[in-house]
């Protein structure tokens, strides 16, 4: 187990080093920043002097290595819109990011579970008709639409909650929903489908003709054996969430990650693109690694050595 | 295998039961009742604006954008002030009197002190403006103050700025330049400036979140008299719909950038209104035309400006909220605008004529590069543009460009030979247009006129005021007949306000809250 856990995060700096690089590149490659930092009449001098203050006048190479430098050391360079380090406004943001991920994986695990499991056991029942509608609008409703949506009826309409903003509870149901939407639907169908799958299996006929009892059969066999490509792909979502983030961070005024990652896209604030991105990719490699840890536990069948 | 029975549960009381739950959704959001707006806001002295995005920085002297100005100005106070009426007025200076055409003297005012204690004297006006002056700050405003050579400190509530050469519009320029403490800044320095503002204004910094709110209070020992809105909310809210919201749940008072059509929902509530103002900012197609080409044929300029009908397009793509341009580069409130100049109209025919003229009767095809969503409608005003050209048998091709991508071509003059860009002028003299778009050798001139040159030049170095709009009137005149744009419009600037709050937009984008008022 101990020399798996290292095959994987040795993996995992290599992914790291292939993000920063292409990351890098791409940025580089999109557009001159100097000519956002100055107003649009400032003298083509003053381009060329904050090119060279910015360093941008070195060949590419140098500046990668320049940037491995600092990057290893936890120094993104400074912000060229907010003249802060980089990597502090990306810390700054990171909790209200994380806290909309979380939740957002909260609503869909919650809800998701839960019905997929009804679903699959009562194959006639409303409630497997409310779940496949759940499933259809969940993964086919754009995330800014349904956002719109909640704020226009729950805020404006009903004013039952704050249209956005970051503050107490009342401020995170919406973007929780919004955020988690997607993620419900996907995980529940795919729920409901692993359910249908092992009910079927030879195992489960024989714990019932031992004459357990049907809870027992569902929460102890069929659910567990249920759950393992599901947390695969709960883990696969949490990148798809954080994605998502950039979206659902716009609609609802979250002061998160995503909105500083667009408006330093916007900006060609390349220091801060580079934290931002590297910070995200820090956090989705950790997760598919705990994913895959979770899933040899849950699975006996999977083991690495 | 996942997915193999999925289908098969698929029925059709499913189809039926998904087509009236979204019946139901948009029911649900199309009516219901509204209760009064202003219960969500519960200090009555509060005010909270609502803009696109936050500052960048608390450092009065280290920006250039509208947003960050909106709530530095609040916090600081400059030199000069300009009243609703565009008019400059004193503020941190009492006076203003020119020693010589290269000395302006500045008599300040005794009485103010910074928000720390710290008191306003010469030695701030002079630190602040070699502040922004110093290469080494790269300050984005340094090119505003350059024609400042050195400033003197006569005594402790007199300075002289020399200037080297003569300058008229020193005065504009000092509107806009906040007035920091030196002693602060040296001390605690630039980013503690940025992050903790210090400044004389009629509202004391209280707390900054990045990406969500900046909370200032009322400066109660301010220098103008005491102000009686008592504290200062400046949220961001990107999303243009999600701002509406906010003021339609009551939850905001003020919001900037309203998209034109949904200004309408916000007119016909009883709770908000809606606040229109001619902004500085004026709207045009540039024309390359000092490279070979169709575009360096006058004729054929003229015939675009006639082809193109301004009117219109402010009417349906901008629903209403738009000037046409009268010919000229600038407004009828900048300083230069030459009322006697006839813009040429709307005239497909002669446009036809005068192309036929120039050799292309049988049409011809020329670039446009647009930006999407830097204006107001900037990419719909650019295609309903191209529309109209066709008709006239110009073939456009249309490139909508990112920001980043569409500055970088001008900058290095890359651009295609027509191109639709946006000019705000917040000096309200025509100088800070005319002068970059069409003095040779400037960042935006793609137009050649050896006698526009040196009417800019004499213009600029001209102290005598009558002098200088007469100057400014000739070259409207030559502009308006060398037709180096298409005009189109002046844009409107649109705020969204709740009915509790008496404010007035102005023409400067500023939102001055010294000079608003909850009922």
């Amino acid at each position: 187990m101990t020399r798996y856990m290292l095959r994987r995060l040795s993996h995992s700096v290599f992914i790291l080093v292939g993000i920063s690089l292409v990351t890098f590149l791409l940025v580089h490659l999109s557009g001159d920043p100097a000519s956002l930092y100055l107003p649009l009449d400032a003298s083509p001098e003053d381009v060329e002097a904050v090119r060279a203050s910015l360093g941008l006048d070195r060949p590419l190479h140098r500046q990668y290595l320049e940037f491995v430098r600092g990057a290893v050391r936890g120094d993104f360079g400074i912000s060229l819109r907010h003249r802060e380090p980089a990597l502090n406004l990306v810390i700054q943001r990171l909790p209200a990011t994380l806290q909309l991920a979380v939740a957002g994986m909260g609503v869909a695990v919650l809800t998701a579970i839960p019905l997929g499991v009804v679903a699959a056991v009562r194959r006639e029942s409303p409630v497997s008709t409310l779940a496949s509608v759940a499933g259809l609008l969940g993964q086919s409703m754009p995330v800014f639409w349904l956002g719109l949506l909640l704020i226009l009826l729950l805020s404006v309409k009903m004013r039952l909650l704050p249209p956005s903003g970051r503050g107490g509870i009342s401020h995170l149901i919406m973007p929780a929903v919004t955020i988690g939407t997607y993620s419900m639907a996907m995980v529940m169908r795919l729920m409901r489908s692993a359910v249908l799958d092992v009910l079927g299996r030879d195992f489960i006929r024989t714990a019932r003709s031992k004459g357990l009892p049907e809870r027992l059969v569902i929460y102890r066999h069929a659910l567990r054996n249920a759950l393992i490509p599901v947390v695969t792909v709960t883990g696969l979502q949490f990148g798809v969430l954080l994605g998502g983030a950039v979206i659902t961070e716009t609609v609802f005024s979250w002061p998160g990650l995503g909105r500083l990652l667009i408006q330093a896209f916007n900006n060609r604030d390349m220091p801060t693109i580079q934290a931002a991105v590297f910070v995200m990719a820090v956090m989705i490699v950790a997760v598919n690694l705990i994913t895959d840890l979770a899933y040899s536990h849950l699975d006996p069948t999977v083991r690495f050595g | 295998m996942l997915s193999a029975r999925r289908h098969s549960h698929v029925s059709q009381g499913m189809s039926l039961l998904l087509v009236l739950g979204m019946i139901g959704i948009l029911v649900l959001a199309g009516c219901g009742s509204r209760p009064a707006a202003t219960e969500a806001i519960e200090e009555e002295s509060e005010l909270i604006i609502a803009q696109g995005v936050d500052a960048t920085t608390l450092d009065p002297n280290m920006h250039a954008e509208a947003p960050t100005t909106n709530v530095v100005s609040n916090i600081y106070d400059s030199l000069l002030i300009r009243d609703e009426d565009g008019e400059i007025r004193p503020s941190l200076a009492e006076s203003l009197s020119n020693v010589d055409d290269h000395t302006w003297e500045l008599t300040l005012r005794d009485d103010v002190e910074f928000h720390n204690g710290e008191p306003f004297d010469a030695e701030s006006v002079r630190y602040t403006i070699k502040r922004i002056l110093d290469p080494e700050n790269n300050s984005p405003q340094a090119g505003d103050l350059s024609a400042i050579k050195h400033v003197e400190v006569l005594d402790d509530y007199t300075v002289r700025l020399i200037t080297h050469q003569p300058f008229p519009t020193l005065p504009a320029q000092l509107v806009d330049r906040q007035m920091v403490p030196p002693i602060y800044t040296e001390e605690k320095g630039a980013d503690r400036l940025s992050s903790q503002p210090v400044g004389t204004g009629p509202y004391r910094f209280v707390s900054w979140k990045r990406d969500e709110k900046i909370v200032l209070e009322a400066n109660e020992d301010y220098w103008r008299g005491t102000p009686s809105i008592k504290k200062v909310v400046f949220r961001v809210v990107p999303e243009n719909s999600t701002r509406i919201a906010e003021l339609q749940a009551g939850k905001v008072d003020l919001i900037v950038n309203v998209p034109p059509h949904q200004a309408e929902d916000l007119e016909s509530s009883p709770d908000t209104r809606v606040e229109r103002v001619p902004s500085t900012r004026v709207i045009f197609v540039a024309t390359v035309s000092d490279e070979p080409g169709p575009l360096a044929d006058p004729r054929v300029r003229r015939a675009l400006n006639l082809a193109v009908d301004a009117e219109s397009i402010i009417d349906s793509v901008l629903q209403g909220n738009g000037i046409p341009l009268q010919g000229q580069p600038v407004t009828e409130n900048h300083f230069g605008f030459n009322p006697a100049v006839d813009p040429s109209g709307y005239d497909p025919q002669k446009a036809r004529d005068l192309l036929a003229e120039a050799g292309y009767q049988d049409g011809l095809s020329l670039e446009m590069d647009t930006p999407d969503g830097r204006y107001l409608m900037d990419k719909e005003v650019a295609q309903a543009v191209a529309g109209q050209l066709q008709q006239v048998g110009v073939d456009v091709s249309l490139n909508i460009r990112e920001w980043g991508v569409f500055v970088e071509r001008i900058m290095n003059r890359q651009t295609a030979p027509l191109v639709l860009v946006g000019w705000g002028n917040s000096t309200f003299d025509a100088d800070a247009t005319v002068y970059p778009w069409f003095r040779t050798g400037q960042r935006f001139c793609f137009y050649e006129n050896a006698e526009v040159d040196q009417l800019l030049d004499d213009a600029r170095e001209t102290m005598d005021e009558e002098a200088r709009l007469q100057t400014y009137h000739q070259v409207m005149e030559i502009l308006s007949d060398d037709a180096p744009w298409i005009f189109l419009h002046q844009q409107m600037d649109i705020y969204g306000v709740s009915e509790r709050l008496d404010w007035t937009a102005r023409p400067d984008e500023r939102i001055e809250v010294f000079d608003a008022d909850i009922r």
